[in-house]
């Protein structure tokens, strides 16, 4: 679970490129992989990959043993808790904030207002990217300029949670009020209230005009888009619309900060990202990276959420002001109204098709709604593009561009999907409306246009991204398609008795990236023990993905032991090996490819070992069932007794440790072919999902049952964006969703069966042949849904999410 | 020393069959208090009684026991997650959750588990739609639903052929992979 985060460089992508493209990237991007020998296995030569293993932590979670962040309060005494401040109003100035209320009150330890010592005033992002940030730097901490209800303010330390929740209570605040805007077109305005002052912002990003609330304005374009769109007669234009969606991270975002014996300051967070958490943290405070320790126990569910550094530096604070341990856990209104969402977005696109029915050009423009702040404001809007554009990269020209407008509105930021969602909903609602008009199969005219093996990606490098061209070296599409269709029953749809019911079935298609290309690290460490089993260290980071058993699974096929015989840590920046953490969909194929390394590594040396007590030579040797064996003379040893002879053998002696890191120029896209089976009523408009049904290439699955897992979560995720409200504002911004009773997250009786099926290729840049899969069928429902409501009644919802009203009022509005 | 928000008094509860008395405050909620006794099983996501991942058994009712205040529970018997099965011996459901994948970030699971064991000690065959309406109000963010489904009737099976072979979960005993507590990836607090 966790999003994606390519970074276009800048605003400046020039038709002009492609003209150099063809013939030299060619050659910087061959079809041709040198992969090693054994990363490509047959399904039945692999004794661990692919296989349904049993999940690492399963035991302890079913058992409720396992430990997530607060489940650490009971082993600090004098733990104190935090709670924090937040405007109440959209936009203003705070004149003053009395806390001698509060700090009067039995067991309040520490108030802290914006002009605390304890409190730094360097501005910085959230975000938690890699560095150099591609996110502005336009936060702080606490705040006296506040641009949204929910904007924190002051933070109380207290001996409980009932007396800091209090004390925030006792607190009172004064504001000037400032005009404000929560609209993203009335924001464009140049008279519009504006939120910052260009001065007020550090590491801008290209392409802003505070002026006009514009964070950010990113595109590019290949061939000559308009020359197209006047070439030819068939020119559709259509508009779509998306929700603002939470996270709903079920565990709230938590972290406990204390300072150890060894002057050392520990985070124990609930968090995607503990090496990026740890470099913000060192930036805000001016303390030395290496004086920072970040760690992370079981996380309750990321989905980008938990990539924002959204809470740590709070009780961090509390802890430096009060010398104690503090623990911050938002409440679950906060979660809705002060953490992040996912980006709302209208989207227009725009195709010029020949008469033939092919494709000319494909037009897309995003205006993307960041919010107060500028967190993956820029990144996400240009993955609107870099994700589902090109699954249409045979189109000869393209264009991509998006504006990033500031309201006083909650903070938006990374999630799952990241801006692919919003791009896949008008890319495939649009090309099946386009479909249809044209009297063609939208089926066939997908088929015709999609990407396959061989092609060059172009599309995010015409973004401005250095050595962003992809060549294509596995592609399942054909098949996602094929047995998705299958799966539906698509040839033979059985229509209801009903004259006034109808069905129909929506179809659309998904590309993601596996990483950010040229833009991620993984690093793994494995240690021998004298009985023969290992310590597997490793930054990546498993926030319930199961990414930990993915590991145990692609170290122990390297190494022939067995996955009970690892041991996995991760992750604690004070002991595991650097990782950029989990997100763009990059945690098999980084940070796995750093274990599956690591495991070489090692093996190298237990060969060696084998070697010598086997006295014959190594390349006769391999591993397997524990053991080294001969594959010419059939002997072997067992890893335990070369774990003793290493230890304590009488001449020479080692201690076997193996190590991998891993980066990539490469982000393979996986695939998705998503179908939705609906019956609407015509009398009414009310519908019926009866059923989704995902295909998905994402390599070879390390793990199905957990593929399968992250696909149909993924699926329910996208099923909401489709049904649901979202995170609704008032008239100021100010969330009308407090809890999850008022959240639309669709229930397990209003969640329709989801069938997942997963479509095997062959990756060879990724571990064992994977790529990613978490987040592509985030991205399908809300398009397929639209599709197929189209294909059952007629009548087209482009504006998120689809309900019985809207439905109703497009069919009434058809017959007058 | 538990933390009690408000006035303490002293309630009397039965955990997972041991009597205890435990301090309570008159603003605590009974899943602080469970949880500040050490069954953090008891998991809370929202801010009381919306997300079914407090889900314990009261007097053999299931209640989100951030829903209720502590004091309420005064004289009651609770029965949490912990007094289900061992990662040794897993309980046929949470063995069911296991096998078919119904576990991810696993922080809504012991409120499921509770719910899918009352499910099918009251109906011990249930449809599809039955489990679907028995977890309608535990909220499940990470497996939309179709595996912990799927695991539920699975468990209905194997509990079902228990009652006429005695059997564990349905799948053979094995000492649990990495189940010391010592060996846990804690991530936090390992420099104690």
């Amino acid at each position: 679970m966790s999003n994606d985060d390519e970074t276009p460089k800048a605003d400046g992508g020039t038709a002009s490129q492609s003209e150099t493209v063809e013939d030299g990237r060619s050659e910087e991007h061959p079809l041709e992989w040198d992969e090693p020998e054994n990363n490509d296995k047959a399904p039945d030569e692999r004794d661990s990959v692919s296989h349904r293993t049993e999940k690492y932590d399963d035991r302890k979670l079913v058992t409720g043993q396992a430990k997530y962040t607060a489940d650490y309060e009971e082993r600090y005494p004098d733990l104190a808790y935090a709670a924090v401040v937040r405007s109440d109003i959209p936009h203003g100035h705070v004149t003053d904030i009395d806390t001698s209320a509060a700090e009067a009150m039995d067991g309040v330890d520490a108030v802290l207002t914006p002009e605390s010592d304890a409190v730094p005033d360097t501005k910085y992002t959230s975000a938690g990217q890699s560095y150099p940030e591609p996110s502005p730097w336009d936060m702080h901490v606490l705040n006296k300029h506040v641009r949204y209800i929910g904007d924190p303010i002051a933070a109380v330390a207290a001996e409980d949670r009932a007396t800091a929740t209090a004390a925030v209570e006792a607190i009172e605040v004064s504001y000037e009020e400032y005009d404000y805007v929560t609209d993203p077109e009335d924001a464009f305005d140049e008279d519009a209230p504006q939120l910052f002052e260009g001065s007020e912002v550090e590491n801008e990003i290209v392409g802003h005009d505070y002026d006009c609330n514009r964070m950010a304005h990113i595109g590019g374009e290949l061939g000559d888009v308009d020359a197209a769109l006047d070439g030819h007669t068939h020119v559709h234009e259509t508009e779509w619309e998306t929700i603002r969606q939470s996270h709903a991270n079920v565990e709230k975002h938590t972290s406990l900060a204390y300072t150890n014996e060894d002057d050392r300051h520990v985070l124990i967070t609930s968090t995607q990202v503990p090496n990026h958490t740890r470099r913000q943290l060192a930036h805000l405070f001016d303390i030395p990276i290496r004086d920072i320790r970040v760690t992370k126990p079981r996380v309750g569910g990321g989905f980008g959420g938990k990539q924002a550094m959204v809470v740590e530096p709070i009780p961090l604070a509390l802890s430096l002001a009060t010398d104690r341990p503090v623990l911050y856990e938002a409440s679950r209104e906060e979660e809705f109204y002060a953490m992040r969402s996912r980006h709302p977005m209208k989207v227009k696109a725009r195709t010029a098709v020949t008469d033939d029915g092919d494709i000319e050009a494909i037009d897309i423009y995003a205006l993307s709604n960041t919010g107060a702040y500028g967190s993956h404001g820029m990144t996400v809007a240009g993955n609107v593009g870099s994700k589902p554009m090109p699954l249409y990269s045979k189109v000869p020209n393209a264009r991509f561009e998006a504006d990033i407008v500031h309201t006083n509105t909650p903070q938006t930021g990374a999630m799952r999907g990241y801006g692919a969602p919003q791009g896949t909903l008008a890319l495939e609602g649009h090309l099946d409306e386009v479909a249809r008009d044209l009297g063609l199969d939208p089926i066939e005219f997908r088929r015709r246009h999609h990407m396959e093996v061989g092609d060059l990606d172009e599309i995010a490098g015409m973004m401005g991204g250095e050595g962003a061209n992809r060549r294509i070296r596995s592609c399942g599409l054909d098949e996602c398609i094929e047995r998705g269709k299958d799966a539906i029953g698509y040839d033979d749809l059985e229509q209801p008795d009903e004259d006034h019911l109808h069905r129909g079935i929506g179809m659309a298609l998904s590309a993601q990236g596996t990483g950010v290309a040229g833009d991620e690290l993984g690093a793994a460490q494995i240690m021998m023990n004298e009985d023969g089993s290992f310590h597997l260290q490793v930054g990546g980071v498993d926030i319930g993905t199961g990414a930990d058993t993915a590991f145990l699974q692609i170290a122990a096929e390297v190494l022939g032991c067995d996955e009970d015989d690892i041991i996995v840590k991760s992750s604690d920046t004070d002991v595991t090996p650097f990782d950029y953490g989990a997100y763009a969909s990059s945690t098999t194929y980084i940070s796995g490819m750093a274990v599956k390394k690591a495991a070489e590594d090692a093996k190298a040396r237990i060969l060696d070992w084998g070697a010598k007590l086997l006295d014959e030579p190594v390349g006769d040797l391999e591993t397997g069932d524990g053991t080294v064996y001969s594959e010419t003379s059939g002997d072997s040893v067992t890893l335990e007794d070369i774990g003793y002879e290493a230890a304590y053998g009488d001449d020479e002696r080692e201690h076997i440790l193996g190590k991998g890191t891993h980066c990539t120029e490469e982000s393979p896209p996986p695939f998705a072919a998503q179908f939705a089976d609906v019956t609407v009523d015509e009398t009414t408009g009310e519908f019926e999902v009866h059923k989704l049904v995902v295909a998905v290439d994402c390599g070879v699955a390390i793990n199905p049952g957990m593929a399968e897992g992250q696909i149909e979560g993924a699926n329910h995720m996208s099923y909401e964006m489709a049904v649901s409200d979202g995170i609704t504002l008032d008239e100021k911004g100010r969330a009308e969703v407090a809890d999850f009773d008022e959240y639309g997250l669709p229930s397990a009786t209003e969640t329709p069966p989801i069938e997942s099926i997963l479509v095997e290729t062959h990756e060879p840049t990724g571990p064992f042949g994977a790529k990613s899969v978490a987040e592509v069928p985030t991205n399908t429902v809300p398009p397929a849904l639209s599709n197929a409501v189209r294909d059952a009644v007629g009548v087209r919802i482009r504006e998120m999410p689809i309900t019985a009203e809207k439905i109703k009022t497009k069919l009434d509005e058809r017959e007058t | 020393m538990p933390k009690t928000g408000g006035n303490a008094v002293d309630i009397e509860l039965t955990i997972n069959g041991e009597r205890t008395t435990v301090e309570a405050g008159s603003a605590d909620d009974l899943a602080t208090v469970l949880r500040q006794h050490g069954y953090i099983g008891v998991k809370c996501g929202c801010d009381g009684g919306t997300c079914g991942a407090s889900k314990v058994f009261i007097d053999g009712e299931v209640r989100m026991a951030c829903g209720m205040a502590a004091t309420d529970a005064d004289g009651s018997e609770i029965r949490t997650v912990a007094a289900l099965g061992t990662q040794a011996d897993l309980h046929p459901v949470q063995q069911a959750f296991v096998d078919n994948f119904a576990v991810q970030c696993g922080f809504c699971i012991p409120g499921m588990v509770i719910q899918a064991v009352a499910l099918l000690d009251s109906n011990p065959d249930p449809t599809e739609q039955e489990v679907r309406e028995a977890l309608d109000d535990n909220v499940c963010r990470c497996t939309g639903y179709q595996k912990p489904v799927e695991a539920v009737l699975d468990a209905a099976g194997r509990m079902q052929g228990e009652q006429s072979v005695a059997a564990d979960g349905g799948r053979p005993v094995t000492v649990p992979p990495h189940g010391d507590e010592s060996t846990s990836c804690c991530g936090g607090g390992c420099d104690e």
